[in-house]
């Protein structure tokens, strides 16, 4: 991103506000930031949280100064999310506004000092799933991009491509049931939380599709083996590490 | 049809919405509180049925919101945003089916200072308008205006300097006065651009609370149906009459008949208190 031309929201740069949102988030990777930004996408079954971790692993063996941020876990916010989800208070409008405040508080508070400070910050989630949750709800496409403006864009997005149905098999057999808002239940799409789950993520899935091409989402195939999935991904990220800050940990 | 600043929300009939949306803005100590307290019971009295909401009420955000005050962490993004989860929460829960069911909406503060606090924070303007483009035009927003000479011994004599009121997160080090001039002139200017870009009707808050209140009165007589507007004329119109008021004796009989009748003219003539260009009558000159 050309800083220049960023307008400053807070005490630090992000992209320009004022740019159509699209082009200045494709800009992967070019914030400015000593560190580096690296974050996976998804729908739940696709294995990327597991991806992550092994990551997380390999850059902490080579040394790096690694932070890991959770979706939806600000101190600050997530209590009223809770709440929210608890007592079935949310709306597609105050769903999509709670998450962003929570995203808006790791931002502030954790991904940008630290970006700042030269540490690999990977992210479980991030503004994609904003997009591909909310939109699945009936939010305004255009709106709900604007709202994540402040983002600072990953160096690399990756998004872990598996069909429905493969998905929904890892899932079953691994809990029992769904949560209320993940089957998207608050949008009465069918009164079986299995059916509303396959029918709300393949919603989610088709908006994940529309944004690979939108924002130069890093493709990974979630049906291949573990063990490869992760040699492709460690690839992508060693290049870009090459010119990073090694903010390395004494071993 | 009621409409919004561009965006609509998932779900929201904009076609129904047949109360009435009335705004009281204003900058801390303006005296928002205080009309909206004498402004609801009045509309009652006239027979109208009147829902007053205020930002941090919602049940969603409220107690989130007040937690993340306590302490000194709280980001400008994330305050911004943690608000409008809070705003929209009570336009759908609150507002809405409240205008729905024909009520006076009688809302202290809007999405304008929400939007003018974020600005002063340093968020860009185009970013925190879109994000508020989902709000319903209210049919009348009243900017009670002071100025900080007014604003400074408002607020020392009544509760003190607050350290968010103050924008201590702004300007941190300083003290507690030269900030909240700092911050409170700051949010004075985007106000006074406000008035023109979404036609606030200016009200000089440095009067009288009653004066500030005869001219709300006034103004909102106008919003409503023709039969509101007739019954509190008639009742203007014999408390002002040479014979007593209400019972009232003595010496202050006079002055009340006098009051009533100046509080007649302007609902007779209520063009006097409006502010076409947005920069109110003997609203004092900007600092």
């Amino acid at each position: 991103m050309d800083i220049s031309s960023g307008v400053r929201i807070g005490p630090f740069e992000v992209f320009a506000p004022t740019h159509a949102p699209v082009s200045s988030i494709r800009r992967n990777g070019n914030h400015h930031f000593p560190g580096r930004l690296f974050i996976v996408e998804g729908i739940d079954g696709s294995g990327k949280s597991t991806q992550l971790s092994l990551l997380h692993k390999w850059l902490e063996a080579k040394g790096y100064g690694v932070v890991f941020s959770e979706w939806n876990s600000s101190p600050l916010v997530k209590d009223t999310t809770k709440l929210g989800k608890k007592k079935k208070m949310l709306t597609p409008a105050t769903f999509s506004l709670i998450h962003s405040t929570d995203f808006a508080d790791r931002t502030e508070r954790s991904i940008v000092p630290l970006l700042k400070a030269g540490a690999v910050v990977l992210c479980d989630r991030y503004i994609y799933t904003a997009f591909a949750r909310d939109v699945a709800r009936g939010i305004d496409r255009t709106w709900v991009r604007g709202l994540y403006k402040f983002a600072v864009p990953p160096a690399v997005a990756f998004y872990f491509r598996v069909p429905l149905e493969t998905a929904i098999a890892r899932l079953t057999g691994a809990r029992d049931g769904f949560k209320f808002y993940e089957a998207g239940m608050d949008l009465h799409l069918s009164d079986d939380s299995e059916e509303s789950f396959r029918i709300f993520q393949g919603r989610i899935l088709d908006e994940y599709e529309k944004m690979v091409p939108e924002f130069g989402l890093t493709v990974i195939d979630a049906t291949l083996p573990v063990e490869a999935q992760q040699a492709q991904v460690r690839h992508i990220v060693r290049m870009h590490l090459e010119n990073a800050k090694e903010l390395r940990m004494r071993p | 049809m009621r409409s919004t600043y561009g965006k609509s929300l998932p779900d929201m009939n904009l076609s129904d919405l047949s109360g009435k949306l009335i705004v009281i803005e204003g900058t801390d100590g303006a005296g928002r509180t205080t009309q909206i307290d004498l402004l609801k019971p009045w509309l009652e009295e006239l027979g109208h049925a009147v829902l007053d909401t205020g930002m941090a009420r919602s049940s969603l955000a409220g107690d989130g919101i007040r937690r993340a005050k306590e302490g000194n962490n709280l980001g400008p993004v994330t305050q911004s945003l943690f608000y409008a989860t809070d705003f929209v929460d009570r336009l759908e829960n609150e507002i809405a089916p409240a205008l729905r069911a024909g009520f006076i909406v009688l809302t202290d503060r809007y999405i304008y200072s929400l939007m003018a606090r974020a600005i002063v924070r340093g968020m860009d303007p185009v970013w925190i308008r879109s994000i508020f483009a989902i709000a319903l035009k209210p049919d009348a927003v009243f900017y009670l205006r002071v100025g900080i000479d007014q604003l400074v011994p408002r607020v020392i004599f009544s509760r003190g300097f607050d350290y968010w009121e103050s924008g201590m997160d702004l300007y941190p080090g300083r003290d507690m006065y030269d900030s909240f001039c700092n911050y409170q002139h700051a949010l004075l200017t985007e106000f006074d651009h406000f008035s023109q870009e979404f036609s606030f009707e200016t009200i000089d808050a440095s009067a009288q609370p009653k004066v500030v209140f005869a001219q709300l009165k006034a103004s909102i007589l106008q919003l409503l149906d023709s039969d509101s507007r007739e019954t509190y004329l008639s009742k203007l119109r014999a408390d002002s009459s040479e014979v007593s008021v209400h019972g009232i004796a003595g010496n202050s009989a006079p002055a009340l008949r006098e009051a009533t009748r100046a509080e007649l003219n302007l609902v007779l003539h209520p063009v006097a208190v409006h502010s076409p260009n947005g920069n109110g009558h003997g609203v004092p000159p900007r600092e």
